[in-house]
């Protein structure tokens, strides 16, 4: 990012005030200082043989912390199983329309989670599109995304 | 005088206090559901503030943040699991008391103290938060860049073991900040050439990405129960005395409920800290002074009192930095400033100036809220009870549909959607790394105002890189900025010694 993201991307300075790469530097440079500071740590420790407490490793096994972190292992294939399906609910929307993309959608993901029946997902998905679709179009007035079926 | 009495008849009008009213029915029903809390409600909810009036719309999602804090108990003293963190301490007696089949008596000590706490907390924003505001404006563009310097020091250290990491977190949300069209040049800034970006990163798709798409993707990994929710047992004892919280329990209990206010006042009022900080403190404190130190944690009212009246009276206070200084104090109001940035308006003390009428609109909502929170309370709990109930596998896709169609829903557009499930990525790895996303989000909301404050320092002093000595309290809270980044390194330092 400092040797081309910023000076690639950022405007010329143009004589007075800040730069306007003043404050993305600066914050990069921070990022990379702390970054350095962890990774010296981490050697240091691993040099005298020390390891440290649970709650202070960088990529801990299991453990739960404040709630606003989930400190763990990164499950890749969870994460995709759930991200695929989302990925193709923006493309398949731009191009079977928001109702058909909607419904496969909310079908696959339920299954992703583990629904094996077939009539309790059918009739969440049918609920969950019809319901989004009143309050957006009219309830808020906004047009749904893709071809419009209605 | 007009002003305050225009701003209560605002509140007053029927389309506002409906949106309370509902704001607040939806906040105790999403509490009440475990793994979902008041700043991922704002997340989802303030798309469709988009189409309601600026009081409306802050009273809805306002509403919407006390009814969160009431719902967390519930699943805390029914299921042991609390529905938000700050609830966590009220599981300690609550859920005691359930097992005992005094589930129902517990909830309403919880509803109680939390409308108590909420109510003194509101109290104390209004006497205090205009007058505290008019000396606010004294301060220049030095103060307030010194002044979000020392708040994005001091949020860092939230939520992670390591203030590097907190660092890191923030920095990385002034950079995605900094994304869009440059204020001095109107030429834009790390767009990548993705047209899209030119008018920056949009405050609702990063919102729901980091705080409800990543959390969902979270839970599910722990979601092993396929076909249906928890149960809770049976709380609704069939002795009125079980059920029901006799006037002399609650007078009895009184000044736990007060102290606990003013904890929750001091925490909420101190930018960084938050609901969870208060609601132990409290809870600790009620367990020190009490005569019965030994019934705590084995279903003793004092502790439920000691730790809802805590947490709810935070949530008051944590607007008072907010309206004074347009600081956000805790995640949840960095989403109220958010909604008040979308609907025209810059939170700070020129709030009170340039929006007075508003303002004490705003101030007429918090009071009706909280009486709302009282009859929502007093009338739904057994409905409310049911929420916990609710199968995760219909609970978990609607949500994640939502997250989808609540980030189109601001500006009709599907790379917002785009920009939702990357953040919800970002987010992810940032909870399993340690990584705060609370200072990567209120670093996020805070970088265009430093950035304007910064320039208007180089613009003013013309480079002079002494004009933080000659303006004692903009140096002075810089001091206190390198102090806190200095003591939090050095504490570290010593503890691996």
């Amino acid at each position: 990012m400092l040797a081309w993201g910023i000076p690639t991307y950022t405007p010329p300075y143009p004589g007075y005030g800040a730069s306007p790469a003043l404050v993305p530097n600066v914050a990069i440079s921070v990022i990379l200082v702390m970054s350095l500071l962890i990774l010296i740590r981490n050697a240091i420790l691993k040099f005298k043989g020390k390891t440290l407490p649970p709650e202070e490793r960088e990529f801990p096994e299991e453990i739960q912390t404040s709630g606003f972190t989930q400190i763990g292992r990164v499950k890749l294939f969870h994460l995709l199983s759930f991200l695929i399906p989302c990925a193709l609910l923006v493309i398949g929307i731009e191009y079977i329309g928001y109702i058909p993309a909607a419904f496969l959608f909310l079908l696959v993901i339920q299954f992703v989670i583990g629904s094996r029946h077939w009539f309790q997902p059918t009739i969440v998905s049918i609920l969950v599109v019809i319901v989004l679709y009143v309050i957006m179009r009219f309830g808020f007035g906004v047009p749904v995304p893709g071809p419009q079926i209605f | 005088m007009e002003m305050i009495v225009a701003g209560l008849l605002d509140s007053l009008s029927p389309a506002s206090l409906m949106f309370v009213f509902v704001g607040v029915a939806i906040g105790v029903l999403i509490g009440a559901i475990p793994g979902i809390n008041g700043p991922m409600a704002i997340a989802l909810f303030i798309p469709v503030t988009y189409y309601m009036s600026p009081l409306t719309a802050i009273g809805f999602l306002v509403g919407l943040n006390k009814g969160a804090f009431f719902g967390g108990a519930i699943s805390a003293v029914l299921l042991r699991t609390p529905g938000t963190p700050e609830a966590a301490a009220t599981a300690w007696d609550g859920y005691p008391l359930t097992q005992q089949g005094k589930g129902e008596k517990a909830l309403r000590m919880a509803l109680y103290s939390s409308v108590a706490g909420d109510f003194i907390s509101t109290g104390v924003l209004i006497v205090i938060a205009a007058p505290l505001a008019a000396v606010a404006l004294f301060m220049g563009p030095a103060e307030i860049f010194a002044l979000i310097s020392l708040a994005l020091t001091v949020i860092a250290g939230i939520g992670t073991s390591s203030i590097c990491r907190g660092l890191i977190a923030a920095c990385l949300g002034l950079v995605v900040g900094m994304i869009g069209t440059e204020p001095v040049t109107a030429l834009p800034r790390l767009t990548f050439d993705i047209y899209q970006l030119g008018a920056g990163v949009r405050l609702i798709p990063v919102a729901i990405g980091l705080l409800a798409f990543s959390e969902i993707l979270i839970q599910l990994e722990k979601f092993t129960d396929k076909d249906g929710g928890e149960h809770a047992p049976n709380v609704f004892s069939s002795k009125k005395e079980d059920r029901l919280l006799s006037w002399k329990e609650f007078i009895g209990n009184i000044k736990t409920l007060l102290r606990g206010s003013a904890i929750g006042i001091g925490v909420g009022a101190m930018p960084g800290l938050g609901a969870p900080v208060a609601s132990f403190m409290s809870y600790d404190q009620a367990m020190k002074r009490s005569k019965h130190k030994e019934e705590f944690g084995k279903g003793r009212l004092e502790g439920i009192g000691a730790s809802e009246s805590a947490n709810s009276a935070v949530v008051g206070a944590s607007l008072i930095p907010l309206f004074v200084l347009g600081i956000p104090g805790n995640l949840a109001v960095a989403m109220l400033m958010g909604a008040f940035m979308i609907h025209g308006m810059q939170p700070g003390p020129l709030m009170f100036k340039e929006n007075a009428q508003l303002m004490y609109g705003i101030y007429g909502s918090l009071i009706i809220a909280s009486f709302f929170l009282l009859i929502i309370g007093q009338f739904g709990l057994r409905l409310f009870c049911k929420a916990v109930e609710i199968p995760a596998s219909i609970l978990y896709p609607v949500i994640i549909f939502t997250c989808i169609m609540g980030s189109y829903l601001g500006q009709s557009s599907m790379f917002d959607v785009i920009v939702m499930l990357v953040f919800g990525v970002v987010g992810y790895f940032m909870r399993k790394f340690d990584f705060t996303y609370v200072a990567f989000l209120i670093g996020f909301i805070l970088a265009p105002e430093w950035e304007r404050a910064l320039q208007q320092v180089v613009i003013i002093s013309q480079f002079d890189t002494w004009m933080f000595f000659r303006r004692p309290v903009a140096m002075g809270l810089m001091a206190l900025t390198f102090f806190v980044i200095g003591k939090t390194f050095w504490g570290n330092f010593k503890a691996r010694k």
